[in-house]
């Protein structure tokens, strides 16, 4: 670690706004390139951007709860209703 | 809410009203329409509003569909909607926007990572109920019109433009709302493990 700033610094808030499509591999490539620079430099920002990564992999990872079988019955009760009062 | 080679062929017996198709439209979308309720919502009853407006509303709506392949984009958009009615009372704008200034890390933050690594999660049940309960909870605190962006991008894994085109929003207003939105999960996970470790003596 060089440590040619102290993390904090301006550049590490310009950074800052971009970590989202950095981690989403949206960033051009010279974008990119900057940030993995700045990365290399800055242990503040590794951990932050390893924190965010965190964050989102909990996020995606959450399960998609099962329909109960009765609500699909509700919801054919309820068109069938419709029908027959239109 | 995954694309099938079918949608032409129920959308045709959508618009005949042939007999059955409203059963089949529910057999294939109740799920996923219940499913990204629950995500946004957070709660059973909540999310079964939410699908069964969706599912009434949009079986009438999509008879007027031009293209069968806008099906589930169209859904989306519906149960969209729905969700931010339910939980906003039809205000799909946040107050204000917050600020990146308001999420950066404070100068008083240990700045080590606190969140535990999701690959790394021992085999524990109670471990990894604990675990969602707490995600889930930040993702509920969020403000309604982040949590949207949130479930769509990171859970449902729709991509940017698809969420644009669902929400009515720029390509960039997509961008920051999820990046902010990302950034308030991150720092409530953060200070809820970083709590952790302190009433655990071990900061």
């Amino acid at each position: 670690m060089s440590g040619r700033h102290a993390h904090g610094a301006p550049e590490c808030v310009a950074l800052f706004a971009k970590l989202s499509e950095y981690l989403d591999g949206e960033l051009e490539r010279g974008a990119c390139a900057d940030v993995e620079d700045h990365m290399a430099d800055c242990e503040g920002c590794r951990e932050f951007l390893e924190s965010l990564r965190r964050a989102v992999a909990h996020v995606a990872s959450m399960e998609a709860p099962e329909l109960p079988e009765n609500f699909k019955r509700d919801i054919l009760s309820a068109y069938a209703r419709t029908r027959e009062s239109s | 809410m995954d694309e099938h080679s079918d949608s032409a062929a129920l959308l045709s017996r959508i618009r005949a009203d042939l007999p059955g198709a409203f059963d089949e439209f529910v057999a294939r979308f109740a799920g996923p329409i219940y499913a990204f309720g629950m995500k946004f919502c957070g709660e059973r009853e909540d999310a079964r509003d939410v699908l069964q407006d969706t599912l009434l509303q949009a079986y009438r709506s999509l008879r007027d569909l031009e293209h069968a392949e806008a099906m589930t984009s169209w859904l989306y958009r519906v149960a969209a909607n729905a969700c931010l009615m339910k939980r906003r009372k039809g205000k799909f704008e946040p107050e204000r926007e917050i600020s990146l200034e308001e999420l950066l890390p404070g100068p008083g933050d240990d700045a080590r990572v606190q969140i535990p690594d999701p690959a790394s999660l021992p085999y524990d049940d109670a471990v990894r109920a604990e675990t969602k309960a707490r995600v889930q909870k930040a993702i509920g605190d969020l403000p309604a019109a982040y949590r949207i962006v949130l479930v769509m991008r990171d859970m449902e894994q729709l991509k940017t433009q698809e969420v644009a085109a669902a929400l009515g929003l720029e390509i960039s207003a997509v961008k920051m709302r999820l990046h902010r939105a990302r950034l308030m999960i991150r720092k409530t996970l953060e200070e809820s493990y970083a709590a952790d470790r302190r009433a655990n003596g071990r900061a």
